[in-house]
């Protein structure tokens, strides 16, 4: 039995390729080869490292191909470990947690046109994107890459360059593309979207401002700030037996909160109705979001997983 | 009083009778992976099934860090699949609700504490199943509201055997 629950995908290394470029393309499957848990085109997943790291890269392969998860990776050497722990010290056979896929783009059955900036390595989505619009006979899209010299991925890129399906702008030869050129006009019928550096995805969120948000996807390499509700608060819990104080931040859950404080609460449907996460409160004013307790049992008990707080402090009988 | 007018008595669920049938099995190896269609299960008694991700002494599962010795085997209804779609507009197939056996014609909820027959192996069910967030994470779909009292069941496998679609559910007699 294992002590904690199970948060992740359980994948192995199945496939190390050279892409060039500093990138290596990682192929993660079941142990089994059973199939993988679905995803859209474009979709990405966290990496959970063996030294403890969690990072996030885009799936590469087309959801149809669902025995694997493919990614591509470029080593950054001045980056923030991620890289260069899957470069260095990943091997075939290892052993990778992954998330759940999230993200990507469903393709609209209105949508006849998709126009794709991308920023060297930031192809990788689209990569998944065009193989899936292929597979599925829709042939209406191109896509823009742009790179200082050299193309990245480029063996798995060369079926579309040769179709004319990938246009290269090279910046060390013609300098940067006109992004609003490549964009375009609004048009009902076309979705753009972007994966590429801050400077990049931001010039393109400018440009379309003005489409409707249902046309224009943007991937980022580095994830905007967390959305907050704006009426949520941040608040403390005190656990009264051994006077731990934790921060609950604005719209987390007291269940986070404890979890990354180190704190083991035994939960089961994390919605509220089956009372497992169920915990004494002492002092405080707890908002309580259960379909479990009664008025009664709310004077001393709340449920972990759904409950918040009016005030700034909740003392908890933890 | 509902002792004195023997309201859900062995004796009243067996006279007013059921009988049902498997219309799907499935199972999945570790938590998260998608569920596969099989023709059989294995069920083995006191154990779990063959493959499965909460078969005791595997424990892949996603709760099997909580572990429960009455959840061998889970069994879910045909009708609630269709239910779900009628009264909330939720396609949900039988894959997706993540329990290993679909059934028709049998009412779950009134075999808690009953033994009953699912092909050649005979169950006993120990609770009622309860939904979880976890399922709407797995399937994108919201779920957990309509599946609230009739997310299925939990059995443990009081003798084992080979469960195939289209076989027979009835009442232990």
């Amino acid at each position: 039995m294992s002590a904690r629950p199970i948060t992740t995908i359980k994948t192995v290394v199945a496939g190390i390729e050279e892409a060039g470029a500093g990138i290596k393309v990682f192929t993660l499957a079941d142990p089994d080869r059973w199939d993988l848990p679905p995803f859209k085109p474009g979709a990405h997943i966290d990496l959970h490292l063996p030294n403890g790291l969690v990072r996030t890269y885009s799936l590469c392969n087309e959801p149809a191909d669902n025995s694997r998860y493919v990614i591509a990776v470029k080593r950054e050497a001045d980056g923030r470990g991620g890289s260069r722990a899957l470069h260095d010290e990943v091997g075939i056979g290892d052993v990778i947690g992954v998330s759940l896929p999230r993200g990507g783009l469903e393709p609209g059955a209105d949508i006849a046109h998709h126009v794709f900036v991308a920023g060297g390595i930031g192809v990788t989505p689209f990569l998944s994107m065009a193989r899936h619009l292929l597979q599925i006979g829709n042939t209406g899209f191109v896509l823009h890459l742009i790179v200082r010299e050299e193309v990245p991925l480029a063996a798995h890129l060369a079926p579309l360059i040769d179709e004319g399906r990938v246009v290269v702008h090279r910046t060390s030869c013609a300098g940067r593309p006109n992004l609003a050129s490549l964009v375009g006009e609004v048009g009902g019928q076309t979705m753009v979207a972007c994966c590429g550096p801050e400077g990049m995805t931001d010039e393109f969120e400018r440009l379309t401002a003005a489409w409707p948000a249902a046309n224009v996807h943007i991937e980022r390499f580095v994830a905007p700030p967390p959305v907050i509700d704006p009426d949520a608060k941040p608040f403390t819990l005190l656990l009264a037996r051994t006077g731990t104080e934790i921060p609950v931040r604005a719209g987390q859950t007291m269940l986070a909160a404890l979890q990354e404080g180190g704190i083991d609460i035994s939960t089961s449907c994390c919605g509220g109705i089956c009372g497992a996460c169920r915990v004494g409160w002492i002092e405080g004013k707890p908002v309580h979001r259960d379909r479990v307790l009664s008025p009664y049992e709310r004077e001393r008990f709340l449920m972990i997983c759904v409950a918040g707080s009016d005030a700034d402090r909740l003392v908890l009988d933890l | 009083m509902l002792d004195e007018i023997g309201a859900g008595s062995a004796d009243s669920t067996a006279r007013l009778g059921w009988t049902g049938l498997v219309r799907f099995l499935h199972l999945a190896p570790r938590a998260f992976l998608p569920m596969r269609a099989m023709e059989q299960l294995v069920l083995v008694a006191g154990q779990g099934i063959e493959g499965d991700r909460y078969m005791i002494g595997r424990e892949e599962g996603f709760y099997s860090h909580k572990p429960e010795e009455g959840r061998q085997v889970t069994l879910f209804e045909l009708e609630t699949l269709v239910a779900l779609k009628r009264d909330a507009g939720i396609e949900l197939s039988p894959e997706e609700h993540r329990r290993n056996v679909t059934v028709e014609g049998v009412p779950l909820n009134h075999l808690v504490g009953r033994r009953f027959w699912l092909g050649e192996t005979l169950l006993e069910a120990t609770r009622l199943s309860i939904p979880c967030r976890h399922i709407e994470e797995i399937t994108g779909k919201a779920i957990f509201d309509p599946l609230i009292n009739r997310s299925g069941l939990n059995c443990r496998i009081l003798q084992g055997g080979i469960v195939r679609v289209g076989d027979t559910v009835r009442n232990m007699a």
